[in-house]
């Protein structure tokens, strides 16, 4: 019917007469009399904007001249307008749904942007709870799996000769049903951790339809020996959440609390609070104890090195020495543990022990110590102990408690699945959106057991390890497609809707099983899962709420909010159980050789997202490498081994020889070996295999320590090398003649919390001579900018270096992926970077971060130097590119101090992976308010300009001024810490000015004189100087 | 020894007839090309189209296909050009500076000098296109009005760049070809084959030796020479502030104007004396340009040499001088960070070996002349290479540091380049006299009266 009127109108739009009849009218001088009267009707009844008669008037002339400019325009019939314009969206505005991520145990709130029906952006949902509207990395960078040309677009079947076909849903199902029905034995479903209540509830079902159905689950990484000990100290499940704002001593031992143990989301953001130089007397202060340089030791004010096996030591001396000066009335022996012996076994300095102790003492009950998750139960049952007599327990959340909705398996529930899979009593094994053939230990021998199961199913999103040696591949929906709920914590759900119908012949995970368990009595519909999930909601969880509200609105209310608050509390009391204390051993055990730790990438996680290429790119935050995990020793190490960056070694943890090359990590424990997780994919996709080296060989089915430790490993070297690819060069420690180049150049400015105390003004002038300028040789340039000013200020004391921002610019941007080979030719495309920066000794280093991203420069370098004017600078302080206007002589490039700005050095979406990023699919990812960037165009950061014309188009329509606050960039927006503001630099009152104008301001090489827009608020370390 | 500077040096080692001159001068044109020619030719081309096929797959898939990063963002493209540009300039020094001056010995190798000059513009103006990201909008460097009202950026050096070297090509060329006009109707006279006597007859203008025509020529000889001689000095000075007018430490320098334009002077003179050692053998004119002129522009490799090695220390001395941390690193990262190799090379080639023109034995002696200007060639082709890269590769954050690799296609078209330009010298060589013949008459004994009586 649509058509038939667009054929209509086309027609009447390219009738001669029409158009005869239109001109002779207007050449009419009759006509033109009569237009004139009327538009002076017009003009005077015009009091505000458009008349409805002016309106018709230029409707009238739009459509005769879009009839006559779009003639000829070849491009016909590819944008479709609406057939039926859907209520909720208006054209060229974003729509945002709430809903939650389902990529991790976290379950945090998002807020999906989309775009006339398209999902093009994935922030955090304000609203929620936990995650206050910040997300992790790799949940803004699952956009980009939904668009991933490598999915599934189809079911799979297997045939004889070991390939796979498409088939149809039907047929998949009918085939499975079939062996479901026939029950021979045991059915096992294996599944990641739920945290959905419904799809609880679903699994239950499914038990319920198939007795024989056992579930299995697993995480690669997880908290259950934390949890394990904490639950035989304290009684209850799990390990209390930790209130880090409040503490004034933060002692983190072999825990990457910032980075990838725990909510790394919430962590960084209360670990900030408790670090606000606004509130300089509530500092906090950060000492790390670890084996290899983590995000939270970057972070940290005081480093140690210590091996994890030897943690426990460190723990018992530090309650001997603590027991020795502040009796604590110890429910056991710790006398056999001397904190000097482990200073000097460990060549840690005593001084820094001292500060320790006197700290841990001082700030009683407002610390907290705080074991990682792959430490031993002992260590952490020590932890616990220390925390219990230091009264820390203050700092454990009461209110608030984990949930889980499943408990995970033990690796010895799982090697009696694989035993039983062996022996034949297994008939169908289904993996329920897992892989455990990549991630369980390679010796514990998944994969052969697998060929012993009669039928292997596999619902997965895009093809791995497991779905390989399957007969059945479901191909399932991503989660921005499905339909869910989850419950992390006490006192709220959170809800999870779909933003688009599938893309695929895909569909949600839940509904496959639910199809199978309604198989005889139920068709599947699209709206199967749904309704399952409202039911549940209806029956079980709703009246649980004590809600007021009928339940179809209050569910539709929740969908908007993404998240359902409940009245439940917790009031945990933490009451110590010393019994167990007798378990602990009472003298230190001896810990030479080699001891490696495998560790969860902050890229890629356990690598489920290792298609993804924003993550790939994305650099670790340590050393800066891309596309790859390595071996992470000390130099010292490196030493002993005889080899250096890049070089092979074998590492032999019980299992055979791995191989691994090496990079040298600044700051490491010397004998460890650091190994991130998430790489080695050999299949699932284009952009994810063959990228870095899998752990799983490394990891043992009985471990001997913790499963994420392995003490006595023998490492050699080994032939050959392999290049490990960094976003900055590995020069950082260049002792002549940069030393110290960082304060001389004025990058970097650093201060610590008591100087600033003493003389807040320290930055800017000599110590206790007051505030004074120094004289301006360059006239003020006050008249230019009048209006709104844009800037930006960054809190370094904020800034963990977490990259979360780069993934957000890079969705907002349209930043291209380039591959590793372009990465090592330096041709990086991300418009924000994280620098980071070594200083003091390979052993000891300091590091610093810094985000660098365009700073809009007043007088900008870059701008006189462009030939034809295609970066120019705008009324608001801007400095902009003019894509179409750029010839691409690269001029600018080389005289940005910054060295921000970024060349299309090929058409990277053509280039990278034969085009990868030109298949169909893929331009959906695009943000339509920002331009995609053909090859020889130069491009950087713009402030998120599209933002900041959405904020002036609305100014514009509301009739009021520009507001600096109502704009927020991507980076900002992402930031988990609240590090970036930006704002008006003119609104004088603004919370941002304060920022601008900071005692602790500064500005990027500030010599050069480029006025720039961005200011960096000094990193103040919390360390015992002379001053205090 | 005593030196009478009221007299010219010798000009013709055995003195020619008139009409042995013009027997000799336009031979190459008078007879068919031997294989050796052709074999020339042949390989110089080969590298030519090697060159442009590697500039088609630049083309075709961008930037990406050199070695250039995102720190480095210029590499071989800039320095190419520089550095042809520099060639470019020995040959209006010869032609228009020494003209004016009186330098008689220049009629010899003028015109040889000129036209190296315009094939150096050439492959100089080869490289700003080819190295823009999107060559198919270069025009847009150019002033044209338009209906959107948009100029190029009058205060980019780029842009300058533009005005200068496009400038200097057409002053050159109009400049050549004026002098080319009497030779041209010696040529057409001369002509038997009838096309190439059309040829000759479009180009030489009716040339009919008049005194007239002589009295016009000469005339606006001197107008030209004058036009060319201020582009001389400006045209290097503008390329030098591409980097000058940059803020990098190591371009960022008020030493770049004279130092680029001593330094053109001496790579176009050692091009010059490279390829007249091989053109007066090949060519038997021996006699015609002789040890005395090779031995005077080794003089003057000599001085711009040294005022290259002026400007070297100068450098290095200011910036340490200026007090300003990021431009010592600078100087000292390229005397001994990781382009250390180039930086000596360059300074080796550039200061040590011309030393060795004090002694007049190395200044006359061809085959250690010849491996001087070569080794000049090379060092001042590294000389813009670590004014480029070395100062690019350490700037201000550490952060961006990074090293530069060429790639096989920054090599191709380098090699090209060469081809380019020999490949225009040795069709040159065939299709117009080297030595300017009216000129070269000019000096001929007994041709100049003069108050002496023209004895020496």
């Amino acid at each position: 019917m649509v058509e038939n009127i667009d054929n209509k109108n086309m027609e009447l739009e390219r009738d001669p007469n029409y158009w005869q009849g239109f001109f002779s009218i207007q050449k009419d001088p009759e006509f033109d009399k009569a237009k004139r009267n009327e538009e002076k009707k017009i003009s005077d009844n015009d009091n505000s904007g458009l008349s409805r008669r002016k309106f018709l008037a230029l409707v009238g002339a739009s459509a005769a001249l879009a009839g006559v400019g779009c003639a000829d325009y070849r491009d016909k019939g590819e944008i479709m307008p609406y057939n039926k314009m859907p209520e909720e969206i208006s054209l060229g505005n974003p729509t945002f749904y709430a809903s939650t991520c389902n990529l991790c145990s976290n379950s945090c709130g998002i807020l999906v942007r989309t775009r006339e029906g398209r999902p093009i952006k994935i922030d955090g949902n304000p609203e929620h709870t936990v995650s206050k509207g910040k997300i992790c990395a790799r949940g803004q960078a699952s956009i980009l799996d939904l668009y991933d040309p490598d999915r599934l677009q189809n079911p799979l079947r297997k045939t004889k000769e070991g390939k796979f076909i498409k088939t149809t849903w039907d047929s998949a199902n009918k085939e499975f049903f079939k062996v479901l029905e026939s029950a021979q034995g045991q059915i096992a479903v294996i599944t990641h951790q739920i945290n959905s209540p419904t799809t609880k509830k679903l699994l239950d079902d499914f038990k319920k339809k198939y007795p024989t159905t056992k579930i299995y689950t697993y995480e690669l990484f997880n908290d259950s020996i934390r949890n394990k000990a904490w639950k035989k100290c304290y009684g209850t499940d799990f390990y209390p959440i930790i209130k880090w704002n409040e503490a004034k001593v933060i002692v983190s031992l072999e825990a990457d609390f910032l980075g990838n143990d725990g909510n790394k989301i919430e962590n960084a953001r209360l670990f900030a609070e408790g670090r606000d130089v606004e509130n300089i007397k509530n500092f906090s202060r950060l000492y790390v104890a670890e084996a290899n340089m983590s995000l939270t030791g970057i972070n940290a004010d005081y480093r140690l090195k210590v091996k994890p096996e030897l943690q426990y030591e460190f723990v018992m001396s530090l309650l001997n020495e603590l027991n020795r000066r502040d009796n604590l009335e110890l429910p056991i022996s710790v006398s056999n543990f001397s904190l000097k012996t482990f200073a000097k076994n460990n060549n840690i300095k005593e001084d820094l022990l001292k500060h320790l102790i006197n700290d841990l003492i001082t700030y009683k009950g407002k610390s907290i110590v705080f074991a990682g998750r792959s430490l031993p139960e002992e260590t952490q049952i020590a932890v616990n102990l220390l925390n219990e007599v230091l009264g820390n327990n203050n700092l454990y959340n009461s209110s608030e408690s984990f949930i889980s909705n499943s408990e995970l398996n033990s690796l010895d529930d799982f090697n009696k699945l694989v035993s039983e899979m062996n022996s034949g009593n297994i008939f169908a094994v289904i993996h329920f959106d897992s892989n455990p053939v990549y991630h369980l230990p390679e010796n514990m021998g998944y994969k052969n057991a697998l060929k012993k199961v009669g039928t292997v199913v596999t619902l997965t999103e895009s093809a791995n390890e497991t779905s390989v040696k399957s007969n059945l591949v479901f191909a399932i929906n991503h989660q921005l497609e499905s339909w869910g709920d989850a419950k992390t914590r006490t006192g709220f759900y959170s809800l999870q809707q779909p933003v688009i119908s599938p893309l695929f012949n895909t569909r949600q995970k839940e509904a496959v099983l639910l199809n199978w368990i309604k198989v005889e009595n139920e068709n599947y519909t699209e709206k199967m899962y749904h309704s399952y999930l409202m039911d549940n909601w209806k029956t079980n969880i709703y009246p649980s709420l004590n809600s007021k509200i009928e339940f179809t609105r209050f569910w539709y209310g929740a969908l908007n909010d993404g998240v359902v608050t409940t009245n439940e509390k917790e009031k945990a009391k933490f009451s110590f159980d010393k019994k167990l204390l007798n378990s602990l051993s009472t003298s230190p055990k001896k810990s030479d050789g080699y001891t490696v730790i495998v560790k969860e990438s902050y890229v890629l996680g356990d690598g489920r997202q290792a298609n993804n290429g924003w993550l790939q790119e994305l650099p670790n935050p340590m050393i800066q490498s891309v596309w790859d995990n390595y071996a992470s020793i000390s130099i010292e190490t490196a030493k002993n081994l005889s080899v250096k960056n890049n070089d092979k070694i074998s590492i032999d943890t019980g299992n055979g020889k791995k191989e691994y090359p090496i990079f040298i990590q600044p700051g490491a424990t010397n004998n460890t070996i650091t190994i991130d997780s998430g790489y080695g994919r050999t299949t699932i996709g284009k952009v994810g295999e063959g990228t870095g080296f899998s752990i799983s060989g490394l990891m043992s089915n009985q471990p001997k320590f913790t499963p994420w430790i392995f003490t006595d490993a023998k490492v050699s070297k080994a032939n050959g090398t392999y290049t490990i690819v960094t976003d900055q060069e590995a020069h950082l420690f260049e002792k002549t003649p940069s030393e110290n180049i960082f304060a001389q150049r004025g990058i970097l400015v650093e201060g610590t919390v008591n100087e600033y105390k003493k003389y807040p003004y320290f930055l800017k002038e000599e110590k206790g001579k007051g505030n004074h300028k120094s004289p301006e040789i360059y006239p003020e340039q006050k008249e230019l900018y009048n209006g709104v000013k844009w800037g930006m200020a960054i809190d370094l004391n904020k800034c963990i270096g977490c990259s979360e921002c780069i993934v957000a610019c890079n969705a907002e941007n349209n930043v291209p992926i380039v591959g590793k080979e372009q990465m090592e030719k330096d041709r990086r495309m991300q418009w924000l970077r994280i620098d980071k920066y070594y200083s003091g000794s390979y052993d000891e280093p300091i590091v610093s971060s810094q985000p660098m991203l365009c700073q809009q420069c007043d007088d900008a370098p870059c701008e006189n130097v462009c030939p034809v004017a295609a970066t120019t600078h705008t009324s608001d302080g801007l400095n902009q590119m003019v894509y179409n206007r750029c010839v691409g002589t690269r001029y600018c490039a080389n005289n940005c101090p910054y060295k921000v700005r970024r060349f299309n050095y090929f058409d990277f979406r053509d280039h990278f992976k034969d085009g990868y990023q030109k298949e169909e699919v893929f331009d959906l990812v695009y943000n339509p308010e920002v331009s995609v960037r053909s090859r020889g165009v130069m491009e950087k950061c713009t402030f998120c300009i599209q933002r900041i014309m959405e904020e002036k188009a609305s100014a514009i329509r509301e009739n009021r001024g520009i507001i600096g606050s109502n704009v927020k960039t991507a980076c900002q927006e992402s930031c988990p810490t609240n590090a970036i503001k930006f704002g008006d630099i003119n609104a004088k009152d603004s919370v941002f000015a304060k920022y601008r104008n900071h005692k602790l301001g500064y500005y990027a090489l500030e010599g050069v004189n480029t006025k720039p827009n961005v200011t960096y608020i000094a990193k103040l370390r919390n360390t015992h100087t002379e001053e205090s | 020894m005593s030196l009478d500077y009221s007299k010219d040096m010798v000009q013709f080692t055995k003195e020619p007839k008139l009409v042995e001159l013009d027997n000799l001068i336009s031979k190459p044109m008078d007879t068919n090309p031997s294989r050796k020619y052709f074999i020339a030719l042949a390989f110089t081309s080969s590298l030519m189209f090697l060159g442009f096929l590697c500039i088609g797959y630049t083309f075709y898939f961008g930037i990406g296909a050199w070695g250039n990063n995102q720190t480095i963002a210029w590499g071989f493209g800039i320095t190419n050009f520089v550095f042809w540009v520099g060639i470019a300039h020995a040959g209006t020094l010869i032609s228009a500076i020494l003209y004016l001056l009186r330098q008689r010995w220049r009629n010899a190798i003028a015109r040889f000098a000129e036209a190296m000059t315009i094939f150096a513009v050439i492959c100089a103006g080869l490289f700003p296109i080819i190295h823009t990201g999107r060559p198919w909008l270069a025009g847009y460097l150019i002033p044209y009005p338009n209906s959107m009202n948009l100029w190029p950026n009058f205060i980019s050096p780029l842009d300058w760049d533009v005005f200068a070297v496009s400038t200097y090509f057409t002053v050159s060329l109009l400049f050549w070809y004026l002098g080319l006009v009497p030779d041209f109707a010696i040529l057409r006279d001369r002509a038997k084959d009838r096309i190439k006597k059309l040829i000759y007859t479009f180009f030489s203008l009716g040339w009919r030796h008049s005194n007239r025509h002589w009295r016009d020529y000469e005339k606006a000889y001197m107008v030209f020479a004058g036009l060319a001689t201020p582009l001389v000095l400006s045209v290097h000075t503008v390329v030098s502030f591409d980097f000058a007018a940059a803020i990098l430490p190591g371009w960022h320098s008020t030493i770049f104007p004279p130092y680029f334009v001593a330094g053109a002077i001496f790579s176009g003179f050692a091009m010059v004396v490279t390829a007249l050692v091989v053109m007066r053998k090949v060519f038997d004119m021996e006699n015609i340009i002789t040890l005395n002129h090779l031995e005077k522009m080794n003089k003057i490799i000599l001085l711009t040499g040294s005022m290259v090695g002026y400007a070297y220390l100068m450098e290095a001395f200011i910036s340490w001088y200026s007090g300003v941390p990021t431009e010592q690193y600078v100087a000292v990262n390229r005397a001994f960070g990781n382009y250390a190799w180039a930086y000596w090379t360059t300074v080796s080639c550039n200061v040590f070996f011309p030393q060795f023109f004090w002694f007049k034995k190395v200044r006359r002696s061809i085959p250690l002349m010849f491996i001087v200007v070569l080794l000049v060639n090379v060092g001042m082709w590294f000389e813009r290479y670590v004014i480029i890269v070395s100062s690019l590769h350490r700037d201000f954050l550490p952060s961006s540091w990074t090293y530069f690799t060429p790639s096989v296609i920054d090599f191709g078209i380098l090699i090209g380049s060469f081809g380019l330009f020999f490949t225009l010298v040795l069709i040159f060589t065939r299709t117009m006299p080297v030595i300017a013949m009216s000129e070269i008459k000019g000096i001929v004994e007994g041709a100049q009266p003069s108050h002496d009586g023209g004895a020496h």
